[in-house]
């Protein structure tokens, strides 16, 4: 990813990938290029576990191939939503698994405390991301950084305050108030930027 | 109390509920009211695009190359179950070269598993395959779901042909009853097509098999004259093979012709797959 996609360039891409001919495979070859990077990184938020992260990517994929022509009609910027598939493909993905075993959350675990131990802010290109992204990122910058994390893992995972805290071993009480925390700081640097 | 005319509150209860963490039965009731408020309805859709682009934030790592592939295998399976679905009548009446090719897409839906199944028992078992191959095509309904199984097993499979290094693309061409007739496969060191008889077809001493590469645009291209052996060789370089999605063998005068297309019938044709 030399050179970052545009908004614009991605749109293109999902409209000549509607019509799933040999031009579409093409096309698609190139929304890969352009967005793999991204939204494995998404995937693997989701699952902590590469090899599910590249079976949770390969379907989401083929599911932007069956449903590009529906883009024409959504309002949220490409990368936003070829994001919100890949959460949702992993997400599936982790409840079957999830069901299958009961270890999986001592991998989260490590992952989370790696997480919540580091102090640095996630790196992002602002050429890379959609403008509502970026005013996210503002926002979300502004908040301690354990804030920042529990937010994110929320919706990332799709936890709920119970699981946060026995995920990671915080009261559930101190779950509660960094959620409400974040997202009140959140609402109110959202409304000044958007 | 009247949650509109509380807008801090309000935007709390949708946020939370676009991040997942508003559940039970809050989250049900602020369902309700959000289906009988365009005011709250708004508050939710936009919290729910605010908080979709925390996918857009996440650190970026790369995927192993695998993954690609097996969406391309994936993509190109799909496109010839469409391709195969075109009626057989419709392919026989048409004329020309697109009805040529188009018959030999078709056929080559089968052959592209077959492919993989023939490509990494490495011509070991070859004979083998081929037979089983043409019992499967004896019963034509078993024969998408024969395709179905194969299919889960090309990730497995790819892998495997990956360990071989020198094959870089292998094709099994089958005749219109999807029996396995010629094994080709692309050697990248030697730049060379390896062609392999696996059926028992020989052609009469006058005639020629001609083997044809079949691009996604333009007509057939020659690729050579096959001799009557069982294996030979025909020079090529990547670039012709990597650009050919299907290859097909016609039935042409002694020697083969010289310039055009194919004049004679098409015996076998079959996908064209990459290993690595």
């Amino acid at each position: 990813m030399a050179l970052e996609p545009t908004d614009t360039q991605l749109t293109a891409l999902l409209i000549r990938i509607a019509p799933r001919d040999a031009d579409a495979a093409l096309a698609l070859r190139e929304l890969y290029d352009l967005t793999a990077k991204r939204l494995y990184g998404v995937a693997l938020r989701v699952l902590s576990n590469r090899e599910w992260a590249e079976d949770a990517l390969q379907d989401a994929y083929l599911n932007i191939w069956r449903i590009a022509g529906d883009y024409r009609s959504v309002l949220s910027p490409p990368m936003a939503w070829m994001g919100v598939i890949v959460r949702s493909r992993s997400l599936d993905f982790l409840r079957r698994r999830n069901s299958e075993r009961v270890d999986t959350a001592l991998e989260l675990d490590d992952f989370m405390s790696d997480t919540l131990a580091s102090n640095a802010t996630d790196p992002i290109d602002a050429a890379q991301a959609s403008q509502q992204a970026t005013a996210l990122h503002q926002c979300l910058s502004r908040l301690e950084n354990k804030q920042r994390e529990v937010v994110s893992l929320a919706y990332m995972r799709d936890l709920s305050h119970n699981e946060l805290a026995a995920q990671l071993k915080l009261p559930l009480g101190t779950v509660k108030t960094w959620i409400r925390r974040g997202l009140e700081q959140l609402r109110q640097c959202m409304a000044r930027v958007v | 109390m009247k949650l509109t005319n509380h807008p801090a509150l309000l935007e709390q209860l949708a946020a939370s509920h676009a991040l997942g963490t508003l559940r039970g039965g809050a989250r049900r009731r602020f369902e309700t009211l959000a289906r009988d408020s365009v005011t709250i309805r708004t508050q939710a859709l936009l919290w729910q695009e605010r908080l979709a682009s925390l996918t857009e934030l996440q650190p970026s790592e790369a995927p192993s190359a695998n993954v690609w592939k097996r969406i391309a295998n994936a993509v190109e399976n799909e496109r010839q179950k469409t391709r195969a679905a075109i009626p057989q009548s419709k392919v026989s009446a048409a004329r020309g070269v697109s009805a040529w090719w188009r018959g030999a897409a078709a056929a080559g839906a089968l052959a592209t598993v077959a492919g993989l199944v023939v490509g990494v028992q490495q011509h070991r078992q070859l004979g083998e395959q081929a037979s089983q191959l043409a019992q499967t095509s004896r019963q034509n309904a078993e024969l998408a779901q024969a395709r179905e199984a194969l299919a889960q097993q090309n990730t497995e499979l790819l892998a495997q042909l990956k360990a071989q290094p020198d094959i870089a693309y292998v094709a099994v061409l089958a005749d219109g009853k999807f029996n396995a007739s010629m094994l080709v496969t692309f050697d990248a060191r030697q730049q060379a097509l390896v062609l392999k008889r696996v059926g028992a077809y020989q052609e009469a001493a006058d005639k020629s098999l001609q083997l044809w590469a079949l691009p996604e645009s333009g007509g057939p291209t020659s690729l050579g004259v096959l001799d009557g052996q069982a294996q030979m060789r025909l020079v090529a370089n990547d670039q012709q093979v990597r650009a050919t999605p299907a290859l097909a063998i016609s039935l042409e005068p002694k020697g083969g012709v010289r310039e055009g297309g194919p004049t004679g019938p098409v015996l076998f044709s079959g996908r064209v797959l990459t290993t690595r």
